[in-house]
């Protein structure tokens, strides 16, 4: 009992302070392996950066112009590279009736549409193209439920997925309110549009907009006061899609009907 | 033997608890990846790989290049709005470099490829050229079916 009692009191008095020396030290020296560490990878990580410049792209579609032929959605395979029956973009045909709402999208719109059905068409009282595609939205979920950070908002507004480090784990396809994102099927990675990126940096206007021949497609910088994209921002009528997500997408939809999700 | 105290626990307790912080962040360091920023939480040179994936489509400018005439002449055309590339095909199956490789000639040259535009449908905008049924009688006028025997494909006059 008394032996206890003194090794209690040893504890109590140098040993315990021999201790925390040792912790505190300890714990020091990993924090400084930590900081150093961070320190060097972030001087590895800048190039973002550099190409950080005060632009912010937005996407305009005006539904009273789209004519629905499909070349937007097989110019963006080609130039994406998108494996066959998935889609970056894709147009959709929407046929009001007395009944209901008839929507459609055979091969994404990539072969343009065959006509309705004619009872279908009999009933009609509006039909209209609607193209969709990532909506770059400013608040992205997608984004926000990544586990590992494959995917980001670059600093010009670009919603961006990073190949080598996604794991397809598919948890921001599901968190895509737009139903923008797929598997890509041979990459085996999440994929999605990307505004063509790799076009607007080399001063060049995405694939679907340049195929677009009715005007239907526009893109540009809002913060170019005279780009088209601002002109329809600042004037015309607009809306986004599912607005209530509270996502603020930045593809602005013109004319866009409410019967449209 | 050492004899063993409650001094001994403790100690044992704590080398435990250091090497597992060490392991957790040797682990952590092998799975992190160099270029990984941490201010924005992303992979900073992501954004330039994904910035230098190569071009498919060149635009009409790039057509330009060798075919100003062309694009001159057709930039006063019906057809001024479209896209060189939509029907003679991507830049990047046309050039390598600055070298042809292939000839952009229109693989599509029969109806449907007028049809995917200008097939009537009740969706497409009011004032936009369609072909009604009486199209239907008008090409079975002429031999064959193919509308760019008649009409100029950069020009189409009705």
């Amino acid at each position: 009992m008394k032996k206890i009692a003194a090794d209690f009191d040893e504890l109590d008095s140098v040993s315990r302070r021999k201790f925390l020396q040792y912790a505190m030290s300890g714990a020091a020296t990993i924090l400084m392996v930590q900081m150093s560490g961070a320190a060097a990878t972030q001087g590895r990580g800048k190039g973002w950066k550099q190409m950080s410049t005060k632009h912010q792209y937005a996407y305009v579609i005006d539904i009273n112009k789209c004519i629905g032929w499909g070349g937007c959605v097989r110019a963006c395979g080609q130039e994406n590279d998108v494996p066959e029956g998935v889609f970056r973009t894709w147009v959709e045909r929407y046929v009001l009736t007395e009944d209901g709402v008839y929507v459609d999208s055979p091969k994404g719109g990539s072969e343009g549409f065959e006509p309705v059905s004619a009872e279908i068409q009999k009933k009609a009282k509006r039909s209209f193209f609607v193209p969709k595609m990532c909506n770059h939205c400013e608040n992205p979920p997608c984004v926000q439920v990544c586990p590992v950070g494959a995917t980001y908002k670059s600093p010009e507004g670009f919603v961006l997925v990073d190949h080598d480090y996604c794991l397809g784990c598919a948890y921001c396809v599901q968190a895509c309110p737009y139903g923008a994102r797929f598997i890509n099927t041979e990459k085996h990675v999440s994929d999605k549009c990307t505004w063509c990126y790799h076009r607007v940096k080399k001063g060049k206007q995405p694939a679907c907009v340049e195929a677009c021949p009715t005007g239907a497609r526009i893109f540009g910088d809002l913060m170019d006061p005279e780009s088209d994209v601002s002109l329809i921002f600042n004037d015309s009528q607009w809306m986004v899609l599912k607005p209530d997500m509270y996502t603020s997408p930045m593809c602005f939809y013109v004319e866009l009907p409410r019967e449209v999700v | 033997m050492k004899k063993i105290t409650a001094l001994t626990h403790l100690y044992r307790l704590g080398a435990l608890f250091i090497a597992f912080i060490i392991v957790f962040l040797l682990v952590r360091q092998w799975a992190t990846p160099s270029d990984w920023n941490y201010e924005v939480w992303y992979r900073g040179d992501s954004l330039t790989e994904v910035g230098n994936l190569p071009l498919t489509h060149g635009g009409n400018e790039s057509c330009q290049v060798c075919h100003a005439d062309v694009v001159k002449k057709v930039s006063k055309l019906r057809h001024k709005n479209l896209s060189c590339e939509s029907c003679h095909g991507p830049l990047a199956t046309h050039v390598r470099g600055e070298k042809k490789i292939a000839d952009a000639i229109v693989i599509n040259q029969s109806r449907g490829q007028c049809l995917n535009c200008h097939a009537e449908l009740v969706s497409k905008p009011q004032g936009f050229p369609q072909f009604t049924d009486e199209v239907e009688k008008h090409t079975t006028l002429i031999e064959g079916e193919v509308c760019l025997k008649c009409h100029d494909a950069h020009d189409p006059t009705p």
